[in-house]
């Protein structure tokens, strides 16, 4: 094929949107625009607004408004972040909230001035459609895709296939819940897949294509269950047929009578994994595959939508890099925690913690979301992906420019190294801005964070992942986490409960309730006490997670209730 | 917004009424008819005997007066000011804990 674009035209790492996406979110600002003038007016009452707002990203939290801007698996690119630090700066208060969904929440924001924030977001691309209601969400993806070293297939592109597909599907629009589908395409699964409610993991097929483990059913909130495997062979040419019917199944089986038994976990536990298959292949066998059928040619239409990093590493890039490392500790530290093995030689993937010690997990503000911006175009092709553990990574960094990188990173107070350690904590906003919550997430994170901030400390205790909610709903992963806390209601104070053993990774699991809810000043050192179990019962090179695994619960428990 | 935690009322103490302002989704509490503060300092105190009434006569004129989710707030009876009895209203009574420039005490000295 003739080159005939210029490869710079299009955002590295994301889909470049056209005139019609364009014309079709320009559409969508002016519709909300009228709804909102119609809501002040008086015209529209608040319950008929309600839904409008929501599926434009709109909720009203405990103090203010709050705006849910997508982030479309995870990847933004330079000039975007920099349209999200402007806003952060002229309509809320100078900061943002990355969130597990890979999102950015605003939390200040004025109802008046959202048609307004919505169209400066349009005006590179971006939006708010599908960060809240019933519909299919936000499609969240890895954060190392299309650059980590044990990947077998970018995700990305099927993950933007999915968002075409699933950007405001008719039949869709009022699932009996929300449903959320996450994306990869590397056996070491680092998008919680087993937590979803679809799961997909992309890998390449005998003939040479790509094909797709498919997890159904995983999920957190009041019933958490890891998901379970439907198929570990399913086609790209039938991904948007195969899902379709899934979802279909639900739509019509799921509950609609009960809040709380709607999400489609509940009925894949209730037909059993057979039964649910069976009403799965017998819809998929109905459909007019023709119709659904993903060609390659569509695949590579959707591909040549996204701009390619020119990977271009001089060859004493890893020499250069080992003798920074070895001539400066604290940069071979961070490297140690914050960096991921990159497929291309002469290149590493950074993950910039929005974790400090003492600070409030995945806020960022709109001067750090500037110099993300322009160290992204500096050093990774403007390219910025977002974690769902509340952290930023620049994917395609060339190993001789990482201690510049990490330097600059340092002046911006955006280099700690605690990626995967304790520090590294998830924090739903919890009861200082949710209106669902029943305790304060961010207060337990920081105090968390404060206490164990010495990053040599850190390091002794190895990989630990502590996971935070302010209520059931488990925003903050907090069954995912191998110390999961659940912040409850007792009688209108703060309880925190303790979970053990979670993960959300390959070797999925749901943690399990150690005994009853601590107060809220309690757990900080009750979370100390357990940690120094650990570390007197751990053998060899093993984590927390390995520990509780091999001695169960009982001494953990004893560490934590066994108080003088 | 209303929740069913805000319905907690013994029958010996007193309420005060709330609602998030429609334009900007901030948190005011009824000074009189008609009269919202941000600060609950200011709000009028109601018996809880009188507190629903006194709720749905706000709720009725809650779109003239530019406000949503009007519900009343329980507080303590041994209190000087008025402090709700719960931790979750009395963070939005104070502000997020997290934030102590965004309180809305602060933010009436940084508008002094
Ligand atoms: S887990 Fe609960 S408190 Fe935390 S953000 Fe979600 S709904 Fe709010």
């Amino acid at each position: 094929m003739p080159d005939t674009i210029p490869a710079p035209a299009l955002p590295v790492g994301h889909y470049g949107y056209d005139q019609v996406d364009r014309a079709f979110l320009a559409d969508r600002v002016e519709q909300f625009r009228d709804q909102v003038a119609r809501r002040i007016a008086g015209t529209l009452s608040e319950d008929e607004f309600k839904p409008l707002r929501l599926m434009n990203g709109l909720y009203l939290q405990l103090h203010a408004y709050m705006l849910r801007v997508a982030i479309p698996y995870g990847v933004l690119d330079s000039r975007q972040m920099r349209e999200l630090a402007h806003i952060a700066r002229t309509y809320d208060r100078d900061y943002g909230h990355f969130t597990t969904r890979q999102n950015l929440q605003f939390n200040w924001i004025r109802l008046e001035d959202t048609p307004d924030i919505l169209a400066r977001l349009a005006d590179v691309d971006m939006h708010a459609i599908q960060t809240s209601g019933n519909c299919i969400r936000n499609v969240t993806c890895d954060q190392f895709a299309g650059a980590a070293q044990d990947e077998l297939v970018d995700p990305r592109v099927h993950a933007e296939i999915l968002r075409q597909w699933s950007t405001l599907h008719p039949e869709f629009t009022f699932l009996p819940r929300k449903f959320k589908i996450a994306i990869s395409g590397s056996p070491n699964d680092r998008v919680a897949a087993r937590f979803h409610d679809i799961g997909l993991v992309a890998k390449p097929a005998p003939d040479g294509g790509t094909q797709f483990d498919v997890f159904v059913g995983g999920g957190m909130g009041r019933t958490p269950i890891v998901g379970v495997h439907l198929r570990d062979d399913l086609p790209e040419e039938d991904l948007l047929a195969y899902l379709e019917a899934m979802v279909r199944v639900y739509n019509e089986y799921g509950r609609r009578d009960n809040i709380y038994k709607a999400r489609i976990k509940i009925l894949v536990q209730a037909l059993g994994t057979e039964g649910y298959r069976q009403k799965v292949d017998a819809e998929f066998a109905s459909m007019n595959r023709a119709r659904y059928r993903l060609p390659p040619e569509t695949v590579a239409a959707i591909r040549a939508r996204f701009g390619t990093p020119d990977l271009n590493a001089p060859d004493d890039a890893a020499a250069q890099f080992d003798r920074a490392r070895r001539a400066d500790p604290a940069f071979d530290r961070w490297v140690r925690t914050n960096t991921h093995p990159h497929r291309a030689p002469g290149y590493i993937s950074a993950v910039i913690s929005l974790k400090p010690a003492g600070g409030i997990p995945g806020d960022a503000t709109s001067a750090q979301m500037d110099t993300v911006a322009d160290l992204a175009d500096r050093y990774a092709f403007g390219e910025i992906r977002v974690t769902h553990m509340q952290n930023l990574v620049l994917g395609h960094v060339r190993q001789d420019e990482l201690h510049a990188l990490w330097q600059a990173l340092r002046a911006a107070d955006l280099a700690s190294a605690n990626i995967g350690l304790i520090g590294d904590i998830i924090a739903c906003p919890g009861l200082d801005y949710c209106a669902l919550a029943n305790a304060r997430s961010i207060p337990i994170a920081q105090k968390l964070g404060a206490r164990f901030a010495s990053p040599e400390l850190q390091e002794t205790i190895g990989p630990i992942e502590i996971k935070i909610s302010g209520c059931i709903n488990a925003c903050g992963h907090h069954h995912a986490g191998h110390i999961g806390i659940l912040g409850v209601d007792k009688k209108g104070e703060e309880f925190f409960q303790l979970t053990l053993g979670g993960s959300p990774g390959s070797d999925a699991s749901v943690g399990q309730i150690l005994g009853p809810a601590l107060p809220e000043d309690a757990t900080v050192d009750a979370i100390a006490r357990l940690v120094d179990a650990y570390l007197v019962h751990r053998t060899g090179g093993e984590r927390f997670l390995d520990t509780y695994r091999r001695l169960g619960a009982a001494l953990f428990k004893d560490a934590v209730y066994a108080t003088a | 917004m209303s929740d069913v935690r805000n319905n907690r009322r013994e029958a010996g103490g007193s309420s005060v009424i709330t609602a998030n302002r429609l334009l900007d989704g901030r948190i005011v509490w009824q000074v009189a008819e008609g009269d919202w503060s941000p600060m609950i300092k200011d709000a009028r105190i109601i018996p809880n005997a009188e507190i629903e009434a006194a709720i749905a006569q706000a709720a009725a004129r809650q779109q003239a007066d530019g406000l949503v989710g009007v519900y009343g707030v329980q507080i303590e009876s041994d209190e000087a000011a008025p402090t709700p009895v719960t931790v979750r209203e009395r963070i939005r009574a104070f502000g997020p804990t997290v934030h102590p420039d965004f309180t809305p005490a602060a933010e009436l000295e940084a508008h002094a």
